[in-house]
């Protein structure tokens, strides 16, 4: 584990693409981050993600050099595979308690050659592929993990050994425990991002139930060059689909499951999909079912205009439910609107739910911070305050706060972070000097 | 490097008692690996296969064929051989005898 310090000047919870960004800002500005992540690896969900709209870069391409960078920054300390337990004032500061998660490998030991991996027997639906891959019980989470550190999962271990007995640092440590980590912070910075609405929230799309209902994540793992196929292929029997659907607003927009705001980046991400898939498929047909397309971001139109050009299909429609055919296919019953409302079943050999984003964390009591009417952490002024939550000293960014796109969610970042510093130097705290009381 | 001295073989002991211990749950996973493995490496000894194909000569389902199919690819104990229409084969790597 990193040797960590009694004090920082900030401390930044979730290592995603806005946390990543806003550490790398704030420590650029001279001052002390410790940048904590619950999972084992930082990146987020963007280092997961096949390609980024409207511009088609590789999306990892952008994400991995930025956490290289906040790996090897000399005032970021970062702390993986550890859960947030509390924050609370302490002496006009903040106090953040913490536990470190057992790995089972000591981190200053282990060199990340993955032996243990391959020696490992047991399989495990792969969390980074959305169960549609395996790992083995003890794994690194992926090929761009940062840091490049297996963790045991107790879950699936089935005490043969083989990892110790492969290790050629002996750093399988079987006796870890979960580790309680305590530190003083000036400011905090909360990126904890999003998840997506339920699989099964929309009873009648049959997420969760029907093999080839997809979730959008799920659907960016297959399409990525490093993802579990290896090709677009469909998860119940691994076949090359020829006719893909994607629903929209299935899980934004929508009351009944108390997600009545715009998710924001489902059309683009669907256009997106359409685009990619029709690069690799050039035969398969690809269809969006939507109320109204939504590309408000630059170049978002245009992006629009060339899915369109490029042959996929824009269908306006509203699925009213989906079954499951034979051999796994998909029928959806949609409601054409520019058909006078005429109601056609269509069968599909996959179908993607444009689900909608919600909060990834939520505080609980455990942060000193409100949450808005939608769920998300409330930002003080959207207007001229967009990076303070409702406490001083807390800030915000990213899809912590509401559904955005990346590019928003790093300007924000940004804005925390020099928001962070300003509030830092007005109240003259840096972790270097001495605690308030020390010495007494 | 830690300069703690670690006796693995011990500490394996405590930790499986702490964890739980090896739970039918787990045996049955275990075992169900095995023989789904077995299943798919006995299937291949013919010539590449591919999915439904290897689920309809062994009875299993054909989307937990494919996602054992998936891992045993990416450990290295199967390839790609080609395709059969809307579907890749797929080839046991090692010797099958």
């Amino acid at each position: 584990m990193a040797k960590i310090k009694q004090r920082y000047d900030g401390v930044v919870i979730g290592a995603g693409i806005a946390g990543m960004q806003a550490s790398l800002d704030l420590a650029g500005q001279g001052f002390d981050v410790l940048l904590v992540e619950r999972q084992p690896s930082i990146g987020g969900i963007m280092v997961g993600l096949n390609k980024v709209f409207p511009t088609l870069d590789c999306s990892s391409c952008i994400c991995t050099p930025r956490m290289a960078e906040v790996a090897h920054h000399e005032r970021i300390t970062l702390l993986t595979y550890t859960e947030l337990d509390k924050i609370e004032r302490h002496n006009g500061a903040f106090r953040v308690s913490l536990t470190k998660k057992p790995r089972y490998v000591v981190e200053e030991d282990c060199i990340g050659c993955g032996k243990c991996e391959l020696a490992c027997q047991p399989l495990a639906p792969h969390e980074f592929d959305y169960g549609l891959g395996a790992r083995a019980a003890i794994y690194i989470p992926h090929g761009n993990a940062i840091p490049q550190l297996p963790v045991l999962d107790p879950d699936y271990c089935i005490f043969d050994g083989n990892c110790a007995r492969v290790c050629p640092t002996n750093c399988i440590d079987f006796t870890q425990q979960p580790e309680p980590v305590e530190v003083e912070a000036g400011v905090i910075i909360l990126t904890t991002g999003l998840k997506t609405t339920p699989m099964d929230a929309k009873k009648e799309y049959g997420g969760g139930k029907y093999l080839n209902v997809m979730n959008p994540l799920a659907m960016e793992r297959i399409q990525s060059s490093n993802g579990p196929y290896g090709h677009i292929l469909r998860p119940s029997d691994g076949k090359i689909p020829k006719s893909i659907a994607y629903v929209q607003c299935a899980g934004s927009r929508d009351k009944s499951i108390g997600v009545p705001y715009c998710s924001r980046v489902c059309c683009m991400y669907a256009l997106k999909h359409g685009v990619m898939i029709k690069h690799e498929l050039h035969d398969a047909e690809v269809t969006i079912y939507y109320m109204d397309i939504r590309a408000f971001g630059k170049g978002y139109e245009q992006f629009y205009r060339r899915a369109l050009a490029e042959g996929v299909r824009c269908v306006k429609a509203k699925v009213a439910r989906i079954t499951e055919a034979d051999n796994h296919d998909l029928v959806l019953r949609v409601e054409l609107i520019d058909e006078g409302g005429r109601v056609a079943d269509i069968r599909h050999d996959l179908v993607v739910l444009s689900q909608g984003l919600i909060p990834g964390w939520k505080p609980d009591g455990t942060v000193p911070v409100e949450l808005d009417s939608d769920g998300f952490l409330k930002v003080r002024d959207l207007a001229v305050r967009s990076a303070y939550s409702s406490t001083d000293g807390i800030f915000v960014a990213g899809v912590a706060t509401g559904p955005k796109d990346i590019p928003d969610a790093i300007v924000e970042a940004g804005a925390a972070a020099m928001e962070a510093a300003m509030y830092l130097d007005r109240m003259g705290w840096r972790a270097e000097a001495e605690p308030v009381g020390a010495g007494a | 490097m830690s300069e703690a001295v670690r006796n693995w073989r011990e500490d394996l002991k405590v930790f499986r008692e702490r964890t739980g211990g090896l739970t039918e749950s787990k045996k049955a996973m275990t075992k169900e690996q095995r023989d789904v493995t077995k299943a798919i490496q006995e299937a291949l000894k013919g010539g590449p296969r591919t999915v439904p194909e290897i689920a309809a000569q062994t009875g299993i389902p054909s989307h937990k064929v494919f996602w054992y199919m998936i891992a045993l690819k990416k450990y290295g104990k199967v390839a790609e051989a080609g395709q059969a229409g809307d579907y890749y084969q797929y080839a046991w790597k090692e010797a099958t005898s």
